[in-house]
C-alpha cells in the first residue's frame, strides 16, 4: 500500500481542522482564547504514545469510534489546567469533584465530536462515537494502548497541541486509529504518482531509527559510562512551517550537522544544558571546577554529537548500501525553535512539507536526556525509501574486520 | 618509538588520542583538517597517521588518497566515527591500513596499531 504526500497532508489537514474546531468549541464555552500549535501524524512504536507527556497528570475524556474509521481517540488536560477550564464554564463545579468531573466529560463530548465530525465530512461517510469516557491519570492512565493488531508494532498517530493563548499551558489531543483501515484508506487517496510512499517501508524505515537511536545511546555508554537507553522513535509528517513549533523555548545544546546521500538533510544531537554539563563532564579525565558549561563541556559535546550522529545513521547507509555523508558539527546552543527554524526554512525552499524523525533517550542513573532530530529532504527520502529492501533491514553493522 | 601524526577536526579527541599515544609513540604532529595532515606528513614523514574521517577543507579519505600517492609505504589508520560499509570500502581503495570506530577503547587502538605498525 502506498500513500502520496498530498493525501499525508490533507490527513494532517483534516485533523488540523478538527483540533481547530475542538478549540474553537472550548473558546466559544469557556471565553479562554486558545490556537492548535502543531499538528502532526505519527508512525510509532504503541509503547512510546504520548511520550511529550512526561510525568505529569491529567484529566480528560477518551471516545471509541468506527464506522469509516475505526480506532479511539482522547482529549487530555494537565490536571491543574482542567480547574481553570471548569471554572471558566462553571464558576465553583471545580471544588465539587463529580461535577467538575463532569464538566470535563462535557466539554470533552463537544470538543471531540467537531473533531471526529470533521473527519466524516470529508470522508463522505459516518463515524460513529462511544459516549465520552472520564479519564484520569499519568499517562499510562490516560492513553488508550491503541488498537491491537498481531501484524503491526507501530501505529499512526495524530496528535495535536493546543496551547492558550497569553499562557504556557496546552492540551492535547490523539487520535489512533486501526491501523489497516487507515492504511487503506490512506492507500485510497493516494495517486500513483512520483510521490507515493509505501507505508510499509515507512514503518520499516522506523525501525532502522530505533536501532540507530540504540546504536547512538550505546556510544553515550561507552564514551560517558553513563548507562543510556533509547526510549522513543517515530517518524512524524508536518506542514514545513509547523516543524519549529514543536521544539519549544527550552535551551539547548548540542551539534548540528548537514547529511549528503539517500537521503540529504540535516540532523541535530540536542541536550537540555545540565544533560550538557552531566554527559560532558563524564566525558572528561579530570574533574571541571566550574559551573555551567564551558569550553571544554562544549569541546566535548562536540566530538560526542559527531559519533552519535554516525551512530544514528550509519544505519541507513549499510542497509541502502550508500554512504551518508555528513559535514563536521556545528555546535548550538539556543532556544529549540531558534536551533531549527534556519534549518527547516533551508529545508522549506524546495518542499511544503516535512518528514521529521525523533528519537529521545535517558537514563534513571543521573540527570540526563538526549534528543535526536533528523529533517531529511522529502524527495529524496521517498527515493530511498524506494530503494529500501526490506529483506536488508537488520543489516545496519558493518564490520571494518572484515574489510581491512 | 614510532612517530604518530593525529589528524582530527575535534580538539577532544586529539586529546584523548595524545593520551592513549603518547606513553608508547612520539607525536610529531596534531592537525585538524586533510590539508594540514598532507603538509604535516611531507614534513614529518611519521610511521603512522591517524586520520578522521569527517574534517573541513578536505576530509580524511581524499588526504589519505594524496598521503598514499606521495609515499605508498605510508601507514594509515583510519580513526572515525562513520561506521558504514561504503566509507571502509572508500577509504581501502584510498589505501588505508586499517580502520578504527569511534567510540573506542584504548587495547582496540593498541591493537590496530600492532597491526600496521608492529613494535
Amino acid at each position: 500500500m502506498k500513500v502520496d504526500v498530498q493525501s499525508l497532508d490533507t490527513f494532517n489537514q483534516l485533523a488540523h481542522e478538527g483540533a481547530q474546531q475542538a478549540t474553537a468549541s472550548m473558546t466559544q464555552m469557556t471565553g479562554i482564547d486558545a490556537t492548535v500549535d502543531v499538528t502532526k501524524i505519527s508512525l510509532v512504536d504503541r509503547g512510546d504514545i504520548g511520550e511529550e507527556l512526561g510525568a505529569g497528570s491529567f484529566v480528560g475524556v477518551e471516545f471509541g469510534f468506527e464506522g469509516a474509521l475505526s480506532g479511539e481517540t482522547v482529549l487530555v488536560f494537565e490536571q491543574g489546567q482542567s480547574d481553570a477550564i471548569v471554572e471558566a464554564m462553571m464558576p465553583g463545579a471545580s471544588t465539587d469533584d463529580s461535577m467538575g468531573q463532569s464538566a470535563v466529560q462535557e466539554i470533552g463530548n463537544i470538543m471531540m465530536s467537531g473533531f471526529i465530525d470533521g473527519w466524516a465530512e470529508h470522508l463522505g461517510a459516518s463515524i460513529d462515537h462511544t459516549p465520552p469516557g472520564y479519564v484520569e491519570g499519568d499517562r499510562d492512565a490516560i492513553l488508550p494502548d491503541g488498537p491491537e493488531t498481531s501484524e503491526h508494532d507501530q501505529i499512526f498517530v495524530f496528535r495535536s497541541e493546543v496551547t492558550w493563548e497569553g499562557e504556557s499551558v496546552s492540551f492535547f489531543i490523539y487520535m489512533l486509529p486501526e491501523y489497516e483501515p487507515m492504511a487503506e484508506l490512506m492507500a485510497e487517496h493516494a495517486e500513483t504518482g512520483d510521490d507515493a510512499i509505501p507505508i510499509e517501508k515507512l514503518a520499516v524505515f522506523n525501525q532502522m531509527t530505533q536501532q540507530g537511536t540504540e546504536r547512538a545511546a550505546e556510544n553515550v555508554e561507552q564514551m560517558s559510562g553513563i548507562e543510556t537507553e533509547a526510549e522513543v522513535s517515530q517518524i512524524s509528517f508536518v506542514p514545513i512551517e509547523d516543524v519549529p513549533r514543536q521544539f519549544g523555548e527550552e535551551t539547548y545544546v548540542g551539534t548540528a550537522v548537514e547529511f549528503t546521500g539517500a537521503p540529504s538533510g540535516f540532523l541535530l544531537v540536542l541536550f537540555d544544558e545540565q544533560s550538557a554539563v552531566t554527559v560532558a563532564e563524564a566525558l572528561m579525565p579530570m574533574e571541571m571546577d566550574s559551573d555551567g558549561l564551558t569550553e571544554q563541556h562544549k569541546m566535548a559535546i562536540e566530538e560526542l554529537g559527531n559519533i552519535m550522529t554516525s551512530g544514528f545513521v550509519d544505519g541507513w547507509a549499510n542497509v541502502l548500501q550508500q554512504s551518508v555523508e555528513h559535514t563536521p558539527p556545528r555546535l548550538v546552543h539556543d532556544m529549540g525553535r531558534a536551533i531549527i527554524d534556519p534549518l527547516a526554512a533551508q529545508l522549506g525552499q524546495h518542499q511544503r512539507h516535512a518528514f521529521v524523525i525523533d528519537s529521545k533517550m535517558k537514563t534513571d542513573e543521573v540527570e540526563f536526556e538526549s534528543e535526536i532530530h533528523a529533517l531529511p529532504n522529502e524527495q529524496e527520502l521517498r527515493e530511498a525509501l524506494d530503494e529500501l529492501d526490506v529483506e536488508r533491514a537488520d543489516q545496519t553493522d558493518a564490520d571494518a574486520g572484515q574489510i581491512f | 618509538m614510532a612517530k604518530v601524526l593525529i589528524a582530527d577536526d575535534s580538539e577532544f579527541m586529539r586529546n584523548l588520542l595524545r593520551e592513549i599515544l603518547e606513553e608508547n609513540h612520539t607525536i610529531v604532529g596534531e592537525v585538524e583538517n586533510g590539508v594540514e595532515a598532507v603538509e604535516v606528513f611531507k614534513e614529518e614523514q611519521p610511521d603512522l597517521v591517524m586520520m578522521d574521517i569527517v574534517m573541513p577543507i578536505r576530509d580524511g579519505i581524499e588526504a589519505t588518497d594524496e598521503i598514499k600517492n606521495t609515499d605508498p609505504s605510508a601507514n594509515v589508520i583510519m580513526c572515525t566515527s562513520v561506521g558504514q560499509e561504503e566509507k571502509m570500502k572508500e577509504a581501502v581503495k584510498a589505501g588505508a591500513d586499517g580502520y578504527i570506530t569511534k567510540p573506542f577503547q584504548k587495547p582496540s587502538v593498541m591493537e590496530a596499531i600492532q597491526d600496521v605498525v608492529p613494535s
